[in-house]
């Protein structure tokens, strides 16, 4: 065993003074047995800092879960009265976007006419594979609920089409958006 | 106007002045500091508390101070002679840990809870690699050192999580009540036991 031993985790954490860091690299670069021995605890290092975040990060993931539960029948409520407000103004259809974005915005699954460039790649996939039948089927159903969603919620700034609207179609039993269109 | 409205001469500490700065600090080290006590077996809910405590008692320290030595925020005194409030941006940080973990001691049951039980979920975690051996060489490799963390010496695990944070050894005396070389054998120590255990 080296005498040196004692003080390669020190050194690898930069914890020595410059003389004596100087001394033990100059060792390291030497010695077999203590460049093992480097590889060893740099191993067992990253294994402690791995083992940490993991262990840590369980902990930490229970919180936004139960954020969640508790949160999903506030949006519903909350989307509820924006509708009854709605309804009171606005019979059919929004000229002025009413600041709800997150109502909208927070309530999968959306379908969206083919006029209307989803905002994120993302969501391609879906929108096409869902926009057929809604999109057939909006004009003729009477919704029972209309939002007016605000277009500059839907589009980054400045590429907010102007003169349009988007109205979402809810329905009445778990306040999803089932619907969402245009309207000039 | 008179010169002695500016508060220019008055011996306030320099960040007593700067709440941009405290709130650059929430933000910075608000996270560590939740995983550091998650790592000593505290719920998320106590973990938030000691937290939130540890940065009022800083912001206490902070606004009523008219000078870096104040009184120790905590009622274990320090051996290193950290025995005030912060008195550098430096210092914060590691007062704010040693806060943490003074208060964390009050959740001993926690600790001893977690050191206790196998930890499932994270071997779930483990299980997640791209084949059915790699999952396998993981989670043999979890459980080594899982088992490796739960023999060391609850000082060792404590020296080797602020190390993981980032913390010099200096701070991590500070936080401890240890002298530096002291935390410098124990890390050297915890080190090698986990490479005995674990590189085999």
């Amino acid at each position: 065993m080296c005498n040196f031993s004692g003080r390669l985790v020190a050194w690898m954490d930069g914890e020595l003074a410059g003389d004596e860091a100087v001394e033990v690299e100059q060792h390291v670069k030497a010695c077999a047995e203590c460049r093992a021995c480097v590889e060893e605890y740099e191993e067992a290092s990253q294994g402690f800092a791995a083992y940490y975040d993991t262990t840590t990060q369980t902990t930490r993931a229970a919180q936004p879960h139960r954020k969640l539960r508790r949160w999903v029948p506030v949006a519903a409520v909350a989307a509820a009265a924006a509708v009854i407000v709605l309804l009171a103004s606005l019979p059919r259809t929004a000229k002025q976007a009413p600041p709800i974005p997150q109502v909208a915005s927070s309530q999968p699954p959306m379908a969206v006419q083919p006029t209307i460039k989803p905002l994120a790649p993302i969501h391609r996939a879906h929108v096409a594979a869902h926009r057929k039948a809604p999109a057939a089927n909006w004009a003729m159903a009477d919704p029972a609920i209309q939002i007016a969603v605000p277009a500059d919620s839907m589009f980054p700034p400045g590429a907010v089409p102007e003169g349009v609207n988007f109205v979402a179609n809810l329905s009445l039993a778990d306040g999803s958006v089932q619907a969402i269109r245009l309207q000039p | 106007m008179s010169g002695e409205s500016f508060p220019l001469n008055l011996p306030l500490p320099r960040f007593a002045t700067d709440s941009c700065e405290a709130t650059d600090l929430y933000r910075e080290l608000r996270k560590p500091l939740l995983r550091y006590l998650a790592g000593l077996g505290l719920s998320t809910e106590e973990a938030q508390d000691v937290v939130q405590d540890a940065f009022l008692s800083l912001h206490k320290h902070l606004a009523e101070r008219g000078s870096p030595r104040g009184a120790a925020p905590e009622t274990r005194p320090s051996k290193t002679g950290l025995d005030g409030a912060p008195n550098s941006q430096e210092n914060i940080r590691s007062w704010l840990f040693r806060v943490a973990h003074n208060r964390a001691l009050n959740y001993q049951t926690g600790y001893a809870k977690r050191m206790g039980e196998p930890l499932d979920p994270v071997f779930d975690a483990a299980s997640s690699a791209a084949s059915p051996e790699q999952a396998v060489l993981a989670q043999e490799k979890f459980r080594r050192l899982d088992q490796a963390v739960r023999a060391l010496e609850p000082q060792e695990r404590e020296c080797l999580m602020l190390r993981a944070e980032g913390l010099r050894y200096r701070e991590i005396g500070e936080v401890l009540g240890a002298p530096t070389s002291t935390v410098a054998d124990t890390v050297e120590r915890a080190i090698k036991k986990l490479a005995e255990k674990c590189n085999v």
